[in-house]
């Protein structure tokens, strides 16, 4: 559970990322954050894991205030929390099982990660999770020579190897095509609903939203402005959200 | 009508740099003039027709090489190549640690980051063949010296391409490294490094290529390699032999060239 109690976070440039965020997370959820550019999601999503720090409040993670968190109790809360970012951030020339197998590093002692000696369990479990998302036949490629789709894949593996409790996936499909969009958003959907992880996703196309979500928070300036189930989701809420009407650009289309 | 599709005037500006490169090239040329009637007012012409005598009393000596001192030249040549490789392996190797300090990227405190750019500028401020005497005073003539003179004068070059090396890398898979709970070991080793080292070995062997050539020139001040033996050879006039050892030189540089740019290239 995430529990946000009157979180402010304002950036060392002054810019103020999120206003007095009150809002709870359960367990399980699959919970997408809409908002223009500049609205406050990433800064939300960041919070969770601590890559940003938030000036005011409490945040609960797990039951734990994450707030004052540093060095290896920080390390204990991101191995829980796994990441996903817009430009997958694989190591390039690494192969994908390297990639993949990072995702135990948080799990690992240093000499024997850096020595490369994986348990066979940890192995088995990369592999296993490159099944999940059909990419196994690529174990021994270098990450550089997959497609962005494929790629994109290979670090939702990367973030199952880490077997998190809270999967944050900070604007996966914006460096996607449509159809590619889709599978990756049916892969993460997928994951949430077969092991219950809890998952944030940050999206901009509000389709998109409608189609993956259970619960659809928007933001916008850094405050939460929608929060409700996706159900009761209509376009008039996202004109209101994004306080302008909605336009093409706005939607990622279908498959 | 009569404007009809040509270019808008051009700005005033434009005119102003047009006029001030003029000026500019007009300086230059006077200045040239100048320094080149100089020269010819104070040449000795009688010069010319000397080093027209000289040359064609040892240039065919240099060409027709005298190759009964082999073993001898082989062996400094060896002796030579050593050292650079020598040098150049204790200049990668601890050039690592310092491109990492004077890495703006990896460096919080800009105070300190400065601290180690300025180190790394130090030592190349440094000429080699000073280095050298320095080196030779020190530790005495021989192998060794040279050994630390070019490990010295690599390690500065060295230390601030890899900084750049660094500076460039892809810090987003840094990040993702960070969220996923790895410490500051790990994500030097799974996601720095690998980003890196292709570069780093790539810089050290085009090192390589350079201190086998500066290598050659330290035996001038004695820290050991071929340049002794090149000035015994050319003090005693010793034309057909300076010139198999110059043919010999040209010929290992250009293998070396050759074969470590092949090297560098399946490397990135």
């Amino acid at each position: 559970m995430i529990t946000f109690k009157d979180v402010s976070l304002v950036y060392p440039n002054g810019t103020q990322g999120l206003k007095h965020v009150n809002v709870t997370i359960d367990e399980g959820e699959f919970v997408v954050i809409v908002g223009l550019s500049g609205a406050g999601k990433s800064t939300f999503i960041r919070s969770i894991n601590r890559m940003v720090t938030p000036t005011y409040g409490e945040l609960y993670v797990d039951g734990e205030n994450v707030i004052q968190l540093q060095g290896k109790e920080l390390r204990k809360l991101r191995t829980k929390v796994g990441m996903i970012f817009q430009n997958y951030n694989l190591v390039n020339r690494s192969s994908v099982m390297k990639n993949t197998i990072s995702g135990r590093l948080g799990h690992t002692g240093t000499l024997r990660s850096i020595l490369n000696l994986y348990s066979k369990k940890d192995r088995a479990l990369a592999y296993e999770n490159l099944k999940r998302v059909n990419i196994e036949e690529y174990v021994y490629q270098r990450a550089d020579q997959l497609s962005g789709g494929q790629q994109q894949r290979v670090s939702i593996a990367r973030v199952l190897t880490q077997e998190p409790k809270i999967i944050l996936a900070d604007e996966p499909v914006a460096s996607l095509d449509p159809p590619t969009s889709h599978q990756v958003m049916k892969y993460l959907k997928k994951i949430n609903q077969e092991d219950h992880i809890t998952t944030i996703v940050n999206l901009h196309f509000i389709d998109m939203a409608m189609e993956y979500a259970d619960r659809i928070i928007g933001m916008r300036d850094g405050e939460i402005v929608f929060d409700g189930p996706a159900s009761e989701v209509t376009e008039k809420t996202f004109e209101e959200i994004y306080n302008r009407p909605i336009r093409e650009h706005d939607l990622r289309g279908s498959e | 009508m009569e404007n009809n599709g040509s270019l808008p005037p051009k700005p005033e500006r434009l005119k102003q740099k047009r006029i001030r490169n003029l000026v500019i090239a007009v300086i230059l040329l006077v200045i040239y003039i100048w320094a080149f009637s100089g020269v010819i007012r104070a040449m000795d012409w009688s010069m010319l027709q000397k080093l027209d005598e000289n040359i064609r009393q040892v240039l065919p000596k240099l060409f027709s090489p005298d190759l009964t001192e082999w073993r001898k030249v082989f062996d400094k040549i060896l002796e030579t190549i050593f050292i650079a490789y020598a040098g150049t392996l204790i200049a990668a190797i601890l050039a690592v640690p310092f491109g990492f300090w004077a890495a703006k990227n990896m460096v919080k405190s800009p105070v300190w980051n400065t601290m180690g750019k300025w180190f790394l500028i130090l030592d190349r401020t440094f000429p080699e063949l000073i280095l050298a005497i320095i080196f030779v005073i020190s530790v005495g003539p021989g192998a060794f010296a040279g050994v630390l003179t070019i490990g010295l004068t690599a390690f500065g070059m060295l230390g601030k391409l890899y900084a750049e090396v660094i500076e460039s890398i892809d810090m987003k898979v840094v990040e993702a490294m960070e969220a996923n709970g790895a410490n500051k070991i790990q994500i030097l080793f799974y996601g720095i490094m690998p980003q890196v080292l292709p570069e780093f070995l790539s810089f050290a062997l085009y090192r390589f290529e350079i201190d086998i050539r500066a290598s050659t020139i330290l035996g001038l001040v004695g820290a050991g390699g071929i340049g002794t033996l090149i000035l015994i050879t050319a003090q005693n006039r010793n034309w057909p032999q300076l010139g198999f050892i110059i043919i010999s030189i040209v010929v290992v540089v250009i293998a070396i060239d050759y074969i470590s740019g092949k090297l560098r290239k399946r490397l990135v």
